[in-house]
């Protein structure tokens, strides 16, 4: 019973990560936190719904122009709402990202309808059994896809001389822009890279929780991942969405329901005692 | 001089008799020659936002659109107002006082949520403005303005743990719920029913609002053998239960939904693992029902309907049902309509065939319209009847139709 609990905690943790993935991605570059991270799964994935659904497109090509779309949502969002603030503080990009969540979940509605759909998985909906466990395939697929997305982007922005720039555009940007990097691109790319990663939540979460413009509310458990795992350390986002999921399933199993839903809280409080930077966050200098 | 005395005092008389007369025939709060205003607070974004706009766009709008294009009723034309609440009962409060206040409305019609609907009871029982048939199942009397929808959420559990007992002969009745007054209001008087039999839930699993994953709920109801276990969710998380239990391979318990959990949308989302599954349903299939009644409620939803997404559901079907039955009360109520005058009209209303739910009488005593449901199992993918329909009279299970 505990293996298979601790299996559908990672499946389920796997999502939080993704979206603990696309925030930290965006705080890497542009030190900004992205409200509207949640929603961009959810209008990613209801893109996706119209392709495939909609106008009978096969889900492989839905899949790939979502992907495709979502790049260009990331860029276009960038554009039209956070360079105009680039430089305002780290707080009113917040807020304007929270504007920004709002305006896609209503925006969505009136499109899609506020119902909830079910929603094919790109994995096939069967069940393998291991020991006493049975595990399916679904959440087998959605936890290697998300380590496999981590693997990717982590060399992305450790030895590509593209994603080096990206990182020192969070550093400092005058110093950045004075080294000839584009700051103005790197934002904008970095905004296409986490609108992607939110699609991919998206695409991976909506069989396991159902289509519907409520999906985007998962961003708090993917700010929940986030800090205990990290604030902007791609592996520590996963390790952090996996642990919260993993202890978010566990606990009911021993535990009376009344206290339950503390536990994850609890979890992540004694870490950031101990760690304030979070499981594998790092200590950030600043030089006066 | 005296003779202007006279007539002046005649005067007097005259214009204190005029001024009496006019604010005799002076309407009703609501009410004009031609038209009658009614609104309500409602979820048009919140965790209720399909409810919501589904009930107000499609069944309140809806049917209000048919009578409208029929001439009205008495020659007034129904209006309508609707504030979003987002299911928050301080914007609830809030939108209601505009209502009574700004807009002047006649009645409150169809709000919806528990928590924004109890927040608004005592401001407008207070303000004597009706609040008729709100969207929600804890148990509202006592009030002669306060009229009430479907079977209360402890009948309904009384009802079901009945049937389990003394109908099916299960002894061992688990149930998984949300952890919020919804769950609560069926667990309590559930436990009660149960120990009247000298039984009690053997397992109570519960869930937090949201939570996308069960697994560690149904291992531990799978492990309790039970012979069947209440599901009192919503529907994506009861869609997640069902999924989770096919895919544990759970065979030998009977899964059995709530009142509010029977809805089409949840079987749809189970994609196909649904089969088997019981449930209390409060209202005929609104997709697939050839009765008559349900039949001309799809016609009318579709050609009246306001929202875009016109898939036939429960919640609609609602809206729908409940302006049909005001527009009853509002008929009875005749030309001159007041609020009191309707009340009595309403109260008025003896075994009233609605062709969907069992004959509706109210009472001066009684404002419940309906306490009643009828049992179904999922077959091939829809809600198939497996009793009539049941009410409980002190305990005992009694058919009605």
């Amino acid at each position: 019973m505990l293996l298979q609990v601790i299996f559908s905690g990672l499946a389920t943790g796997s999502i939080y990560a993704l979206v603990a993935l696309g925030l930290s991605l965006i705080y890497n570059t542009t030190e900004h936190v992205n409200f509207a991270q949640g929603e961009m799964s959810m209008v990613s994935a209801f893109v996706g719904f119209t392709f495939f659904n909609m106008l009978g497109l096969s889900l492989p090509i839905a899949i790939l122009l979502t992907l495709l779309i979502s790049a260009l949502l990331g860029i276009i969002t960038e554009r039209l709402v956070i360079r105009p603030a680039m430089r305002a503080p780290h707080f009113n990009i917040f807020i304007i990202t929270i504007g920004v969540s709002i305006v896609m979940k209503s925006l969505s509605g009136f499109i899609w309808s506020h119902n909830d759909y079910p929603y094919p998985s790109i994995f096939p909906d069967e069940t393998i059994s291991i020991g006493s466990a049975t595990i399916d395939l679904i959440g087998l697929g959605n936890i290697g896809a998300t380590v496999l997305l981590m693997v990717i982007l982590y060399a992305f922005f450790k030895y590509t001389r593209y994603g080096t720039a990206m990182r020192a555009v969070s550093e400092s940007q005058n110093a950045a822009l004075l080294m000839g990097v584009n700051v103005k691109q790197s934002f904008a790319v970095t905004w296409a890279i986490s609108f992607v990663v939110a699609a991919v939540a998206g695409i991976l979460m909506a069989p396991v929780v159902f289509l519907s413009t409520h999906m985007g509310i998962v961003v708090i458990n993917g700010f929940a991942a986030a800090i205990l795992g990290g604030w902007g350390s791609i592996p520590g986002a996963i390790i952090g969405g996996m642990l919260l999921g993993v202890i978010d399933n566990v606990a009911p199993l021993y535990l009376p329901s009344q206290i339950k839903n503390v536990v994850p809280f609890a979890v992540i409080f004694i870490v950031l005692v101990i760690r304030p930077k979070g499981i594998m966050g790092m200590e950030r200098f600043t030089r006066v | 001089m005296q003779k202007l005395r006279y007539l002046s005092t005649f005067g007097l008389i005259v214009l204190v008799a005029l001024f009496l007369t006019v604010s005799d025939v002076k309407a009703e709060v609501g009410v004009t020659d031609t038209s009658i205003l009614v609104g309500c607070s409602n979820s048009f974004s919140g965790p209720l936002v399909y409810p919501g706009t589904q009930l107000v766009n499609n069944g309140l709008k809806g049917y209000f659109g048919y009578i409208n294009a029929q001439g009205g009723v008495n020659g007034r034309k129904i209006l309508t107002q609707f504030y979003d609440d987002g299911y928050k009962p301080q914007n609830a409060v809030a939108n209601s006082k505009r209502l009574v206040e700004q807009d002047k409305v006649f009645a409150i019609l169809a709000s919806q949520g528990t928590g924004p609907v109890m927040a608004t009871v005592k401001y407008l029982t207070q303000n004597k403005v009706p609040l008729l048939f709100p969207f929600q199942g804890v148990p509202l009397s006592g009030q002669k303005t306060i009229f009430t929808s479907f079977t209360p959420y402890p009948n309904q559990s009384e009802l079901v743990v009945t049937w389990l007992v003394k109908v099916k002969g299960f002894k061992r009745i688990g149930i998984l719920y949300q952890d919020d007054k919804y769950g609560y209001t069926f667990r309590d008087p559930g436990q009660k029913m149960l120990q009247k039999f000298g039984l009690k839930w053997v397992a109570a699993e519960s869930y937090k609002r949201g939570a996308k994953d069960l697994s560690a709920q149904v291992a531990k109801l799978r492990k309790a053998n039970l012979d069947a276990v209440l599901l009192v969710a919503t529907p994506p998380p009861g869609a997640t239960f069902l999924k989770e239990a096919h895919k544990q391979g759970w065979k030998n318990t009977r899964i059995i939904s709530s009142g509010p959990l029977t809805d089409e949308k949840y079987i749809n989302l189970t994609g196909g693992v649904g089969e088997g599954v019981w449930g209390l349903s409060l209202w005929p299939d609104p997709v697939h029902s050839q009765d008559p009644a349900v039949v001309e409620y799809r016609e009318i939803m579709q050609k009246y309907g306001k929202d875009r997404d016109k898939t036939p559901n429960r919640y609609s079907l609602y809206g729908y049902f409940y302006a049909k039955l005001f527009v009853e009360g509002l008929k009875r109520a005749g030309k001159n309509v007041t609020r009191e005058s309707f009340i009595a009209a309403l109260e008025g209303i003896k075994d009233w065939e609605s062709g969907m739910i069992p004959p509706v009488s109210f009472s001066g005593t009684n404002h419940l319209t309906q306490n009643s449901g009828f049992m179904v199992e999922v077959q091939q993918g829809v809600f198939r009847p497996i009793s009539g329909w049941l009410t409980l009279k002190e305990g005992t299970l009694v058919p009605l139709k």
